[in-house]
Order: structure tokens, then C-alpha cells, then sequence
């Protein structure tokens, strides 16, 4: 609210949000070498 | 001219209706002529007569409701396809307050920006108007509304949408909204935004005691035509404090400009990975 | 020339009979609903959508746009995976169901779009947007009717060679064979515009959706969730298509090959139920979410996204890694009940959560909508026994 002037952090979960992605980004490639060591 | 008709048509009169201006309000666009009409609903004079309800009802051919002895006052309601405007009575720490409701005619309407045949048409003056000739009924303006202001007839084979259009067929013929004309008590006024909000603006700074510092419709979701001051918090009187400043069409904005974009960028290459993939013998086929 | 336009008519009425048994339990079932449905129809243009539905001034989007148009065109998304795969990607492997899947988009479409009309007030003027008089630039609705409008004839062009095959018209399929890979890359860019169109429709709902489920990203979420919900589909309609329609398959259609290609399509899914299932989580976090979760809302998300997103993804994993078909078909099911979930979430059963009065759908819109999928059940299987689909086309 524009009227309420209090401190807002629009940016607050970001660092959740990118450590998130990492988790991701590892968990993808265990998950694609999931699938890849089958095939051997 | 008695007072009281002096300010029901405060703006009018003070400015002029077709007053050639340049409005700085839509940056990026391009900016109107017309300043935006308004009215300002002071609910501390509202004495919840419903002559307001009476007259709209008359203007819009509807059945006239009985006023006097319907006691629909006793319990809360909301606009439907049979009365566009009604007024509500809520018990507060300071009184008895009396709200009266109908379209808010945003800024920058959600139902005009959903409407896909444009048939909720945003005019330059402000009010938001509905054509019958264009609408084909998909509802979508009344899943976009904030205030779910637009009705459908669903008991009809022919159904239209309806909603309070600032009567805009007596503003274009010089007369102001019946609801304002019936109003007999001050609390309703017509006229241009800008100087409702100055009028709006005085009344709290000189009775700060009487007035929440306020208007509601000034910002909320983009700043409204239709204007409430208060003696107490909107949230008691059963208004929505959580929509926000940001203008509803906004939240579409984003998805609508990348479109072009997309269309551009994705078929050359789609057709790029086609030819990519090509095999190199190219055998053929 | 006039020998050869009879002759086309009278084949045309020919083969509009119907074949095989009438006594079908398929027929018993959907013969009632059709017929039901409709009366039903025909009733609600005399005497109003109030008449038959539950819709409301709060509620004004039902069941019939909630399910068959939100949900529907969702699992249609199958026709543009596939030929991306197929025409752009190149991978022979799949090119056996293209024809199936794309007709089945296409129906899909048909029958989504018609049930919109069903749910028109006024669908006399659904023109107003297409001839020009009265264009709703600023609409997101406008675009994604476009794009159903283009899309069913870019998907039409797609499998227009089947029907002149059909005809026996070979120059007639030459022609339009060559017409496909433009249809193709359009069609696929069409696709993700109005997948992701969907989830924008309900953008500016935001005030009224649980905030579990709104999202600024909605677009985007639904196009994530459009790619498992369209493979899941083709898998489930493969498998039924396969017992049901066995006599049409070529006789020496290897079983082994049609597995792999379940195979990986199970591997799609997975990855892309992956992908989407991280999707959820950060936005999750980017809205602060958390503050919702304490309620039967949050209970009712978290099965959403554990039940029916991350326990999915898992079980095609499993499925592929196991060579399970079983586990691959179950998944499917899970997958597409999980979309209907989602979907439905977004645009009936959250929506206004909050309001004591909600809505249900009367008996008349469960019929009607089921009425929508039989219809196009029953094209679609009278198209199959006429037409070459699931015959492999020799160049």
C-alpha cells in the first residue's frame, strides 16, 4: 500500500528462489542419470 | 441555484465537461483530452433514504423498488441484474453508516480489458458503458471484476450484461446521474475527478475528526471515477482494502505484449531445428 | 464430372453409416448421455444458462469452461509434442501415433471450442471478433480464440493427407503432405501461446483465487503442465486405441516398437512432471506461500502437487527404469486426474474459496459435459474405422 509507509523487501526470497534452482539443476542431472544408467 | 445545486455540479461548472486538457496520468499511451467525470459518495451525509435506488431503477426501466417498506436495508446485498445500484447499512463505533453501491468505473477497467468484442467500452469521459450489438455473453468481464460488478441475465434466452452506466445517456444530454439528482442530502456530488478529489481532500483536512484519511476510489486498483470518504475504516463497511494500486489490466499486460514476440521469434526457429536436424546423407524420400 | 460427384456423395453416405455392433456397453452408455445432453442443450437456448446450470453472478465460469475448455485443451497439447518431435526434431520413432494424436487434437478442439458456444449468452455474436467489427485487442480471451480458430486448421492441414488418402486422391495428399510442416511450426507456436493463454485468462481473478493457486507465473505453469498432461494422454489413448481398435492396427505392427515408444514418452513425462514440479515450489516460495498452508486448502495443495505431480513423476521414472507398461499406464491416469485437479483448482474450486455459497454443478453440466467427450469419442472412433490413422502411410 502506498499510503502505509513501511519497510518493504520486494526481494526477499530470492536467495531462497536461486538456491532452490540449484537443488534443481542437481536433482535434473541425478534424475537424466537415473535414466542413462539403465541403458548399460 | 441553491447550494445544494451548486454542488452537485461542482466540477461541471468549475471546469466544463469538454475542457480541452492534456492529462499526464497514462505515460506510456496516448493521452485523452477529456478529463474523467466522477462522483463523490461522502457517506457521513448519506441518511440511507434510497431515493438513489429509486431514481436508477426508474432511469434503467427497472422495477422501482418500494423504499418505504421493503426494509431491504436490514440485510446486506449486492448489485444484481435487476437493481444496478443499492445501498447498505452497517452499524460502526461511530453510527449508523450507509454505503451505497454500484460499478466504480476504474481507471483502467478489468471488464473492458477483458472483453474481447469490446463491448464494455471504457468512453474518454469515464464512465464504462455496455453495447449490446458486440457482447456474446462469455462472462469473462465478470470473472475479471474486482468488485464483481457486471450481471448476467442467466434466466434469459437473450441475456445481457448489466451494470450501472453513470447514466451515460443523460450526461451525453447535459443532465448529471439520476441517482445524484435524487439525492437529497449533499452526500452525493458529480463532476470532474480532479475536482472531486480537491473537494474530497478539503473535507478531511479541515474535519479531520470526522473523516478516515481516505478516498476510497482515489488509487485502489488504479484510481476510480466513483469516490468514498468515511468516518470510519473502509474494511468495516464491507469494502475490499486488499485489491491493491495496480490497475487489473496490468496483470494481463505482460503475457499480451510478449505475444508478438513469440510469434516472431518461434517459428523461424522451429524451422531452424528442423533444417539442423537434417541428415547429412540426405536421403530421400 | 458430374459421374464422379455422385459418386462421391453416395460414398459419403455410405460411409456415414454406422458400423459394427450397436449393443456396445460404450453405446449403452453414451447413447443416454448424448441424447440427455441434448435436450439439456436445446433447453438452456430457450430459457437461459440460468435454466440448466448453477452458474452464478459470483460464479459466471462453470463447469463447462472450468473442464471442457481449461482442462480439455490441456490434454489436446499431445498433438503439438508429438509432431514437434516427429517434423521438427525428426525422431522416426514416434511417427507411427502422429496421426492418431493429431486427430485427436483436433476433435479435441472442435468439440472444446463448440462446448464454449454451449456457454455463450449471446453466441450469435461470436463473429464480432473474427469479422473485424469489434476487436478486443486488449483481451487475452480474444487471443486464445484466435488461436483455437487457427489452430483447428492448422491442425485440420495436419492430418488432411489421412482424409485424401482416405479418398484415394494421390495428388490431392501429395499437395497437402507438403503443407505440413508449415502447419506444423505454426501450429506448435500457436500451442504454447494459447496453453500458456489459459493461465493468463484467469490473471486478472486474482482477488479471487486461493493464493495457493494464484500466480503471476499462471502462464507459464500452464504451459509446464500442458507438456505431462498432453504425453499422459497420448499414452492413455494408445492404450485404449490398442485393445479396442486391434483389428485396425497393421498385422505385423511390432508390439516392441510400439512399447518403446511408450517408453519415451514415460521418460517425457517424467522429466517434464520434473521440471513442473520445481516450478510450483519456487513459486511457492517467491509468493510466501507458507503463511497458507495450515488450513484444508494447504492440505488440499500439497495432494495436489505430492499425489498427483511429484508421486507421477516417480512412478514413470520407475516405470521406464523397470520396463513396467503397467506402472507407465497407472502414472498416465494419476497425471491427467492430477491436470484435471489443477486445472479445476484454478478456475472453479478455489476460485472464491471463500464464499460460503459456492458453486457446484448441477446434474445438467456434469451431463453436458460428458455428453462433449462422448460426441467426440464417437467421431473420433468413426473417423479411425474409415480413414488410414493408424495404418504407418507408405511414401
Amino acid at each position: 500500500m502506498l499510503e502505509s509507509y513501511v519497510f518493504v523487501n520486494i526481494f526477499e526470497t530470492k536467495g531462497l528462489e536461486y538456491m532452490l534452482i540449484l537443488i534443481f539443476l542437481v536433482g535434473f542431472i541425478i534424475f537424466l542419470r537415473y535414466f542413462e544408467i539403465h541403458k548399460q | 441555484m441553491n447550494r445544494r445545486k451548486f454542488f452537485k455540479l461542482a466540477g461541471i461548472s468549475a471546469a466544463g465537461l469538454t475542457e480541452k486538457l492534456i492529462t499526464s496520468a497514462d505515460a506510456a499511451g496516448i493521452p485523452s483530452t477529456k478529463q474523467f467525470i466522477g462522483v463523490l459518495n461522502d457517506t457521513t451525509k448519506c441518511i440511507g433514504c434510497r431515493n438513489c435506488e429509486k431514481a436508477c431503477s426508474e432511469v434503467n426501466g427497472m422495477q422501482v423498488p418500494d423504499i418505504e417498506n421493503d426494509n431491504a436495508l436490514e440485510k446486506e446485498r449486492v448489485t444484481d441484474e435487476k437493481q444496478l445500484s443499492v445501498v447498505n447499512k452497517y452499524k460502526t463505533d461511530k453510527g449508523t453508516v450507509y454505503i451505497k453501491r454500484q460499478c466504480m468505473h476504474c481507471w483502467q477497467p478489468a471488464c473492458a480489458a477483458a472483453c474481447l468484442t469490446n463491448a464494455l467500452h471504457k468512453t474518454e469521459e469515464g464512465p464504462i458503458i455496455w453495447r449490446s450489438d458486440k457482447c456474446m455473453g462469455c462472462r469473462y468481464c465478470m470473472v475479471s471484476c474486482p468488485f464483481d460488478i457486471p450481471k448476467f441475465e442467466y434466466q434469459s434466452w437473450n441475456p445481457r450484461i448489466l451494470k450501472c452506466d453513470m447514466c451515460w445517456k443523460r450526461i451525453q444530454q447535459g443532465a448529471i446521474p439520476a441517482c445524484v439528482e435524487a439525492c437529497p442530502s449533499e452526500a452525493l456530488m458529480f463532476g470532474l475527478k480532479k475536482d472531486l478529489m480537491e473537494i474530497a481532500r478539503t473535507r478531511i483536512y479541515k474535519h479531520p475528526k470526522d473523516y478516515v484519511s481516505h478516498v476510497y476510489g482515489e488509487y485502489e486498483v488504479g484510481g476510480a471515477s466513483w469516490l468514498y470518504l468515511s468516518s470510519v475504516p473502509f474494511e468495516q463497511l464491507g469494502f475490499r482494502t486488499d485489491l491493491g494500486n495496480t490497475p487489473y489490466p496490468e496483470y494481463t499486460k505482460e503475457f499480451l505484449y510478449a505475444v508478438p514476440a513469440i510469434i516472431l521469434i518461434l517459428p523461424p526457429l522451429l524451422y531452424g531445428l528442423h533444417h539442423i536436424t537434417e541428415p547429412e546423407d540426405s536421403e530421400k524420400k | 464430372m458430374e459421374i464422379t460427384a455422385k459418386k462421391g456423395i453416395k460414398f459419403i453416405i455410405s460411409e456415414l453409416k454406422p458400423r459394427g455392433e450397436l449393443f456396445t456397453p460404450f453405446n449403452i452408455i453414451t447413447i443416454p448421455i448424448i441424447a440427455l445432453g441434448l435436450i439439456i442443450v436445446a433447453y438452456r437456448f430457450v430459457n437461459g444458462l440460468g435454466s440448466v446450470t448453477n452458474q452464478s453472478q459470483i460464479f459466471a465460469w462453470g463447469l463447462w469452461k472450468g473442464f471442457n475448455v481449461v482442462t480439455g485443451v490441456a490434454f489436446a497439447a499431445g498433438a503439438y509434442i508429438v509432431t514437434f518431435m516427429v517434423y521438427v526434431l525428426r525422431i522416426k520413432k514416434y511417427h507411427s501415433i502422429v496421426k492418431a494424436t493429431v486427430l485427436n487434437g483436433f476433435l479435441s478442439y472442435v468439440f472444446y471450442a463448440g462446448a464454449l458456444i454451449l456457454d455463450l449468452g449471446r453466441p450469435w455474436n461470436i463473429i464480432n471478433p473474427i469479422i473485424g467489427n469489434s476487436f478486443g485487442f486488449n483481451s487475452v480471451l480474444f487471443l486464445v480464440a484466435w488461436h483455437f480458430m487457427l489452430y483447428i486448421i492448422a491442425q485440420f492441414v495436419e492430418f488432411s493427407p489421412t482424409i485424401a488418402e482416405w479418398l484415394e486422391r494421390k495428388k490431392a495428399k501429395k499437395f497437402l503432405q507438403s503443407l505440413t510442416l508449415g502447419a506444423v511450426v505454426f501450429g506448435i507456436t500457436l500451442s504454447l501461446l494459447h496453453q500458456s493463454g489459459l493461465g493468463a485468462l484467469f490473471m486478472m481473478a486474482k482477488s479471487k483465487i486461493h493464493p495457493l493457486w494464484y500466480s503471476e507465473f499462471l502462464p507459464i505453469l500452464f504451459l509446464a503442465s500442458s507438456v505431462p498432461a498432453g504425453l499422459s494422454m497420448v499414452i492413455l489413448e494408445g492404450t485404449i486405441s490398442r485393445r479396442v481398435f486391434k483389428d485396425l492396427y497393421p498385422k505385423h505392427s511390432s508390439k516392441h516398437l510400439y512399447e518403446e515408444i511408450v517408453f519415451g514418452l514415460a521418460k517425457g513425462a517424467a522429466l517434464s512432471l520434473f521440471i513442473y514440479y520445481f516450478f510450483k515450489a519456487i513459486i511457492f516460495i517467491h509468493g510466501r506461500h507458507w503463511s497458507h498452508i495450515t488450513d484444508m486448502w494447504g492440505v488440499w495443495y500439497f495432494i495436489e502437487v505430492f499425489g498427483f505431480v511429484l508421486l507421477p513423476c516417480i512412478m514413470y521414472a520407475n516405470g521406464y527404469k523397470n520396463r513396467s507398461i503397467g506402472l507407465i499406464r497407472l502414472a498416465s491416469l494419476i497425471t491427467i486426474v492430477g491436470i484435471m485437479l489443477n486445472r479445476l483448482n484454478i478456475s472453479v474450486i478455489s476460485f472464491y474459496w471463500n464464499n460460503p455459497n459456492h458453486y457446484y454443478p448441477s446434474w445438467q453440466e456434469y451431463i453436458v459435459a460428458l455428453m462433449v467427450i462422448s460426441i467426440q469419442i464417437w467421431v473420433f472412433r468413426w473417423v479411425v474405422t474409415r480413414m488410414p490413422v493408424f495404418k504407418e502411410s507408405h511414401h
